[in-house]
């Protein structure tokens, strides 16, 4: 590949970088990313159709006039629209005739592109794509810049990339440190609410629970919240169940949860705690979009709620609606809380009639049938536990689990039950909560989620663990029932795959923490222990109990990064010479060559066919020592024939141990 | 006294003068607008990521200061002036560029000099402890002596954002010849002011065995006439033989005239000597600030002469 094809490539890559940048928001639109994907394609075959560009700049104009006529017209987000015209603008000058002002101007438009996948995505996959950038940018500007600088010769690629390198390594460095040292007094004049990448967020809590909807939710992978728990379970798949909002009322379609919310208050007391309790701390991910909040079964005690803005982090009030939901009093992109749910299945409380009464209710044009199946499936079974245990077994085992569903349908219970004998969760929960009721035990149906996945010390759960359940009254215990089967509960992941997708997760979280949510008072808490001076960490435990080592792992990498570049200096300074005078060392030692002391001077090399080795060693001692530099490649190619001739050459003998010295005679 | 003067001129010059000099070029200058646009929406909004953005922007600045540093702090230059530059006439400039140590990227090479200093020098790759050497073409419009006193070397290495300068102290002087224009074939007349040619008869005889004869040419010295066969053969018959003599030439400079004017006749009076000179002739000049060069052929004297008319009428300057 030629120097100019390299570095043209480059460019394009680091403009493709930048577009992934801000296409992973998912924000951007589908025909943008199609148009800027098959630009990207043709410019790096090296096709550069638009030689004069005046008529796709006009073509340009029109789409930028007609994106901006969107956003009037609210059809359009502004900010997606200055990123789409950033990338129509890189893609019209990546087709055009390759110059310096070009390469300048796309170098310009990606970094306009970056600038806007900044706000539109806070997903991890940003930083890789930022890296890249970085990466592929400065080397392709590197050697656009020495290619356009003059008539000569230019260098070797390999020699204008290792400063490059250096470049990399410091810009990098560089940008962590303003990151870091830049003070976050922010304005926070036009604030945009960002974050949620990879689609809406969204984790299934509503007002109702209807049947019949789709089970997309299930195959989603993005982590909606992440527990610490204390006692830790110390597993790595937590089988847990997160209760998030009972429903007590079945129309037949939908369940609902009657009653008003009670008073907002700081902390909210569910049912009756009975000790002891498992404490979680408990994260509210950007990708949560709701105002429910989740705590292990059975969620006693919910409080310590906080919002977190880029610039602020302040107290929430909770507004509970009895032991049904607990709900935060606004909605928040970022929400931190705790939350002790009861370890003991201690005796569900008393109920009153009309609430008993609520949970037994069956819907007025119930199918005939559904009684007849409860009765039949409970044949033999004493005692309400027992029904309970032996329906929730049925429903396992006659069911199949699917998320294929016909859509909507006159009787989504009775399709489930007698007809397609498949669904999924809600279908399942649905489905037992009635038959228990047929029976005459109290029950309701739980959304929350199932499962958790061990990542950095913390539980991640994602959407696609969404779950619904039921709690049922028996003998004066809640007992929870969950007809769906084991396997269909949770999305979580197995195998490598998994392992891949929890070490990812761990990162995002890292990502999360340290940069996504660093503030000005993580900066004030760094400058407070740099003042301090001490190397151990005494942060007052914060909701997330997480643990910062940004001073250290920042002073770590400049000390990398330092390193790095004297190596790279040092290279760059006389790497080929010291190359190859180590080369023609080790080749001379292996044959025992070498001469006193393990020099080269003083090798043995007279036989006739080791004079490349010679003159290698001519060569070296000219490079090192008289100033008459190797050229580029010359060294390699020394050390190659010097090699060749080595293998060829017999092994000399061993010199002969020297002769004592005869005795002086006495004279 | 002088010396002691431009000593301290040139010491108090350079303290007062930044040690390298910084200037956008104008992908820099967006860059810097799109600086300052993301910085303004970082703050703004808040948005960690942007703050991210904004850092390597800035990181990138600081960075781009570094590299170009290691391109031009061990360079060593030497300058590689032309030997008869003539006024108007284009001419190369030429730089020895050495670096001991590491490589040097995008360079251009100039001189700090109001008139010398549009001719830039450039080269791509300077590599470790090799003398390159760049060359630029420049003109002078003027002769005369021109005192250079400081080397520019820039670099627009790594990003081509900035083009950092730093500038060597390296004296140096670079004497512009007389500019090239037709001469008239006749000598000035006293009145043109053009200055005077005095012409020695002295030595016209020449010397050695007889040549040959031809006919005596309008003008020629009658002495010169073989009379005993012009009578034979009707005609004026001259004798030549083998060394001819050599005309001796004194051109006159009157070099109080107003500088315009004098580099007009310094100008005529070069092409004027040039031509004798490559007829043969002995050429002197006489000046009427007390410069006098005696007459003298050959390449040489040439040189001398030219010289000696770019630095006429400049006060101070050796004759």
């Amino acid at each position: 590949m030629s120097s100019e094809r390299l570095r043209l490539a480059l460019r394009d890559l680091a403009a493709g970088a930048a577009f992934a940048a801000m296409a992973i928001s998912g924000q951007v639109p589908l025909w943008a990313l199609a148009f800027f994907v098959a630009v990207l394609v043709v410019a790096l075959a090296g096709r550069r159709p638009l030689a004069d560009g005046r008529l796709s700049a006009l073509a340009l104009l029109a789409a930028v006039v007609v994106l901006y006529a969107a956003v009037v017209v609210e059809q359009l987000d502004l900010v997606v629209a200055a990123c789409s015209t950033a990338s129509m603008l890189t893609a019209q000058r990546m087709l055009s005739r390759p110059s310096p002002r070009t390469t300048d101007q796309v170098q310009l438009a990606s970094l306009l592109m970056i600038a806007g996948g900044a706000v539109l995505s806070a997903d991890l996959l940003f930083a890789l794509c930022f890296f890249l950038y970085v990466v592929l940018a400065v080397l392709a500007q590197g050697l656009a810049v020495v290619a356009e600088a003059g008539p000569g010769p230019l260098p070797p690629v390999r020699r204008v990339l290792r400063p490059l390198g250096l470049g990399v390594a410091l810009a990098l460095l560089g940008a962590l440190v303003f990151f870091i040292l830049f003070p976050r007094l922010s304005w926070n004049v036009a604030a945009r609410r960002g974050g949620a990448s990879l689609g809406p967020a969204t984790t299934g809590f509503a007002d109702g629970l209807r049947l019949g909807g789709s089970g997309l939710l299930k195959s989603n992978p993005r982590v909606v919240f992440r527990a610490r728990i204390d006692p830790d379970p110390g597993t790595d798949d937590l089988d847990a169940y997160w209760v998030g909002k009972r429903f007590d009322v079945f129309d037949g379609v939908q369940w609902s949860a009657p009653g008003r919310p009670e008073g907002p208050a700081r902390q909210v007391v569910v049912g009756r705690p009975e000790p002891p309790f498992v404490r979680q701390e408990i994260d509210l991910l950007p990708a949560y979009g709701s105002r429910t909040l989740v705590a292990l079964d059975r969620p006693a005690v919910f409080g310590e709620a906080e919002t977190h803005a880029p610039t602020f982090t302040v107290r929430t009030e909770l507004l509970p609606s009895g032991d049904r939901e607990v709900r935060l009093i606004s909605a928040s992109e970022h929400v931190t809380y705790r939350a002790y749910s009861s370890a003991d299945r201690s005796p569900a409380p008393m109920v009153d009639d009309v609430e008993r009464s609520r949970r037994l209710q069956l819907p007025s044009r119930l199918d005939p049938r559904i009684p007849a199946l409860a009765r039949r499936l409970s044949v033999g079974a004493v005692g309400d536990r027992a029904i309970a245990r032996q329906l929730e077994r049925a429903l396992q085992t006659d069911y199949a689990y699917t998320l294929e569903l016909p859509g909507r349908v006159k009787d989504p219970l009775a399709d489930f039950l007698f007809d397609r004998k498949a669904g999924h969760c809600e279908d399942f929960a649905t489905a037992l909560a009635v038959l228990l009721r047929a029976r005459q035990i109290p029950a309701r149906v739980v959304v929350g989620f199932h499962g958790g996945e061990r990542a950095a010390g913390e539980y991640l759960v994602r959407a696609g663990d969404a779950h619904a359940w039921v709690e049922a009254e028996v003998d004066g215990h809640v007992l929870r029932l969950d007809a769906t089967p084991p396997q269909h509960r949770s999305a979580v992941g197995s195998g490598l795959l998994g392992w891949l997708l929890a070490r990812w997760e761990a990162l995002q979280i890292r990502w999360l923490d340290r940069v996504v949510e660093y503030s000005f008072a993580d900066q004030a808490r760094l400058a407070s222990e740099f003042r301090r001076g001490t190397g151990s960490r005494s942060r007052p435990e914060s909701t997330t109990g997480r643990r910062d080592g940004s001073v250290a792992f920042a002073l770590g990498l400049l000390g990398v990064a330092l390193v790095v570049a004297a190596l790279l200096g040092r290279r760059a300074a006389g790497g080929d010479t010291e190359r190859l005078g180590r080369t023609l060392q080790r080749l001379l030692r292996r044959q025992g060559r070498l001469g006193p002391a393990g020099w080269l001077d003083g090798a043995q090399l007279d036989e006739a066919n080791l004079a490349p080795v010679r003159e290698g060693i001519t060569r070296y001692r000219e490079a090192r020592f008289g100033r008459r530099p190797l050229g580029p490649g010359e060294g390699r190619r020394l050390a190659r024939r010097a090699r060749a001739a080595l293998r060829s050459a017999p092994t000399p003998s061993p010199p002969a141990p020297p002769r004592p010295r005869a005795a002086p005679r006495p004279g | 006294m002088t010396s002691r003067r431009e000593w301290l001129r040139r010491t108090w010059r350079r303290l007062w003068r930044p040690p390298r000099r910084l200037r956008t070029t104008a992908a820099g200058r967006t860059y810097l607008v799109l600086t300052f646009g993301v910085g303004l929406g970082a703050l703004n909004t808040g948005n960690n990521l942007l703050y991210l953005v904004v850092g390597l922007q800035l990181s990138l600045i600081v960075v781009s200061g570094i590299l170009s540093e290691r391109c031009v702090r061990r360079l060593r230059v030497r300058r590689l002036l032309p030997v008869l530059p003539r006024a108007r006439t284009p001419f190369h400039l030429g730089w020895g560029l050495r670096l001991e140590k590491g490589h040097a990227f995008a360079l251009a090479v100039s001189e700090v000099h109001p008139v010398l200093g549009t001719a830039v020098g450039r080269l791509a790759w300077l590599p470790p402890d090799e003398e390159v050497v760049v060359r630029a073409v420049a003109s002078a419009p003027r002769r005369g002596p021109l005192a250079l006193e400081t080397i520019r070397v820039s670099t627009t290495f790594p990003f081509g954002l900035f083009v950092k300068s730093r500038d060597i102290d390296l004296g140096g002087e670079l004497l512009v010849l007389p500019g090239r224009v037709a001469c008239h074939p006749e000598p000035p007349s006293p009145a043109s002011g053009l200055g005077l040619e005095q012409r020695s008869l002295r030595g016209l005889d020449g010397g050695g065995d007889l040549a040959q004869l031809r006919e005596l040419r309008e003008g020629e010295d009658a002495r010169r006439i073989h009379w005993r066969k012009s009578a034979q053969l009707g005609t004026l018959l001259r004798v030549e033989r083998d060394a001819q003599p050599q005309p001796r030439i004194m051109l006159q400079l009157d070099d109080r005239a107003a500088p315009e004017a004098l580099d007009g006749r310094c100008e005529e009076l070069a092409a004027r000597a040039e031509i004798l000179l490559a007829r043969g002739a002995e050429v002197g000049l006489e000046s009427t600030g007390g410069l006098r060069l005696a007459p003298a052929s050959g390449a040489l004297q040439s040189q001398v002469l030219l010289r000696a008319l770019a630095r006429a009428g400049y006060p101070g300057e050796p004759a």
